[in-house]
């Protein structure tokens, strides 16, 4: 350790008739044994300082496993083993060397002692790549802490609807094909998410979201076709999960439906006719992330002429369908029919694999007419009532195994506070990488040190510190990793 | 003083204990192998519990294999081991004593009947 270091390059008088030592052992102290054993304790109250240090993370992060295990079983799969395991091998190789560069030291050995302090820096270094490689990554996929924990993929590899609406390698997010109806790129990439992970037999999600303004426009260029990109304008995407769908959905007859660049004025005069929506209910749905869309002043389920919803069997769905009145309209994976301006909103739909859910799979979206909600007073009894748009999805043919739960839920979207466990993966691996980092610095001071010459069997103390504390840097990785990245 | 009394270049009489090579590359062979096993354990499905105990008791092994021969506190004195062991006996009072309450804690709603806690599933009530 640094604190360790002493007088390097003194030329006061040593006293105490030691002449022949070590330079480096400073007159207050009796002899070179006196001064190690000094120094020895020094370090060992350091580092059980040290140990105190990390344990208030470890409290935090033993708190909550222990309230938020979903969390941990969540999240850890975002994290690469491989890293972890490498950059644990490589901590453990450099103990080696650290406690071998020891030996050397105290046995006069000079280049062994130079060679074992460069391989310890190298590992050292090497742990920081790694880190850094696996800290990138998490900045670009939004894997990170607190309200930046907003990942583009989810832990099951499936691409996710982030809440800022962006993608890993663009902000515009969504590339936009209008002549297919079709997302070329983007987050609204077909995947299984489910959002009710909990609840049985409803598997199919929705995000509903409101976009107000204008969505995409193109940049075309002189040739008339699209130059590089589109622009993403919006002005707001946020769920509304919560919110009334009168909020949303401006309109409600067909024939405002049919004009979507018109104002919503009609929205106020039938704000009562819409139930709220409900987040742990799915709305419509079809196989392999469909998108039901509204046009941007359509209304959902109550035009005049009829509502009732064609969706009820996944057969109907192939090939894709429209209300009767046009006010709803799912075509493949279209979300946006001709929202180019003015306000819109859909409810993004994302469903498993057809054949998971067998031939019985029955999709049931019931529109109702505009019936205003029953006021409930408990919230809570809220959840039994009937839905308003596809209540029941499916109904599993078998019950799923573990497997399978812990299989959707890591496919699925991150749970609630997710973001807790990278803020406490953060705070762990960040202040241990500052000690490796701290460490690099102090094996560059041994180096030059022992090319010097400095250590001797009688003076080898800052040697046998440093390794000290590259030990127990090592012993902290040794229960981060499974901590973290090993999480069954 | 003690300027007789000790010969630091006398390998029986060294400030402290040099570490065989034998003892370093077996250390660091066990601590190497243990970490293969670690990562083949998580791949077995003992249930949540049994996985973390077994992670935890293979790190605890490693750990104590790193403490023991390449901080040598097997061969230290006994007071380092005391001042190390203490702190981790701290560490350990510090998380019980917190996890023992923090139970408390949870779900903890002060009713304001102006103000009721929102619903956790369906629509916030509509105001009548």
């Amino acid at each position: 350790m640094s604190e360790q270091a002493h007088a390097a390059g003194d030329d006061h008088d040593h006293g105490h008739g030691h002449g022949e030592t070590s330079p480096f052992i400073q007159h207050h102290y009796d002899d070179a044994q006196h001064q190690f054993d000094s120094g020895k304790f020094g370090i060992w109250l350091f580092l059980a300082q040290e140990v105190l240090f990390f344990s208030a993370l470890f409290v935090a992060y033993i708190l909550y496993r222990y309230h938020h295990p979903e969390i941990y079983s969540y999240a850890h799969k975002y994290l690469d083993v491989k890293m972890g395991a490498i950059n644990t091998a490589v901590l453990i190789f450099s103990s080696l060397t650290a406690a071998w560069a020891v030996r050397c030291a105290q046995l006069n050995q000079k280049k062994g002692l130079i060679l074992c302090i460069v391989v310890t820096l190298g590992c050292a270094c090497t742990f920081l790549v790694v880190k850094y490689f696996e800290y990138t990554h998490k900045v670009h996929e939004h894997i990170l802490f607190g309200r930046y924990f907003d990942p583009c993929v989810s832990s099951g590899g499936n691409e996710l609807l982030t809440k800022n609406n962006e993608c890993p390698g663009s902000k515009s997010t969504i590339e936009w094909d209008y002549g297919t109806a079709k997302p070329v790129a983007g987050c609204f990439a077909a995947v299984g998410i489910d959002m009710d992970r909990a609840e049985e037999g409803i598997q199919a999600d929705c995000t509903v979201f409101e976009v107000t303004g204008e969505l995409a426009r193109y940049k075309v260029g002189e040739d008339g076709k699209q130059k590089e990109g589109k622009e993403w304008v919006e002005k707001s995407r946020k769920p509304i999960a919560h919110r009334c769908v009168e909020e949303v959905f401006g309109h409600d007859n067909a024939d405002e439906a049919a004009t979507p660049h018109a104002e919503s004025g009609g929205a106020a005069a039938k704000k009562e006719e819409f139930p709220c929506w409900k987040p742990a209910i799915q709305p419509a749905v079809c196989k392999d992330g469909w998108f039901f869309a509204w046009s941007c002043t359509g209304i959902l389920c109550t035009a005049p002429s009829g509502g009732e919803g064609p969706f009820d069997t996944l057969d109907k769905c192939a090939g894709g369908r429209s209300a009767k009145d046009g006010a709803l309209k799912a075509e493949g994976t279209a979300w946006i029919s001709d929202c180019a301006e003015g306000r819109g909103a859909g409810i993004l739909v994302e469903y498993g694999d057809h054949a998971e859910r067998g031939e019985t799979t029955r999709i049931k979206a019931e529109c109702k007419g505009p019936t205003p909600p029953p006021v409930v007073a408990d919230p809570l009894a809220e959840r039994a009532n009937p839905l308003v748009l596809g209540q029941k999805a499916v109904r599993p043919k078998h019950q799923p195994t573990t497997h399978e739960l812990h299989e959707r839920e890591a496919a699925g979207p991150p749970p609630e506070h997710t973001n807790m466990f990278f803020t406490i993966y953060f705070a762990m691996t960040g202040l241990h990488g500052v000690h490796v980092l701290f460490g690099v610095f102090v094996f560059i001071w041994l180096l030059i040190r022992s090319i010097k010459g400095h250590f001797t069997p009688d003076y080898f103390g800052p040697v046998d510190f440093a390794a000290l504390y590259w030990h127990i840097v090592d012993l902290i990785w040794i229960f981060l990793f499974p901590l973290l990245y090993l999480i069954h | 003083m003690a300027s007789t009394t000790h010969d630091h270049h006398d390998d029986d009489h060294r400030i402290t204990h040099t570490a065989s090579i034998k003892v370093l590359l077996s250390t660091g062979g066990s601590l190497l192998f243990l970490t293969i096993v670690t990562v083949l354990a998580t791949k077995v499905d003992f249930g949540a519990n049994i996985n973390l105990g077994v992670a935890m008791f293979i790190a605890v092994v490693k750990a104590t294999l790193v403490v023991l021969f390449f901080m040598h506190l097997r061969y230290d004195k006994i007071f380092h081991t005391v001042v190390f062991v203490s702190a981790i006996l701290a560490a350990a009072l510090f998380v019980g004593f917190t996890l023992m309450d923090s139970n408390q804690y949870q779900d903890t709603n002060i009713w304001n009947p102006e103000h009721p806690p929102a619903a956790p599933y369906g629509p916030r009530p509509t105001a009548p």
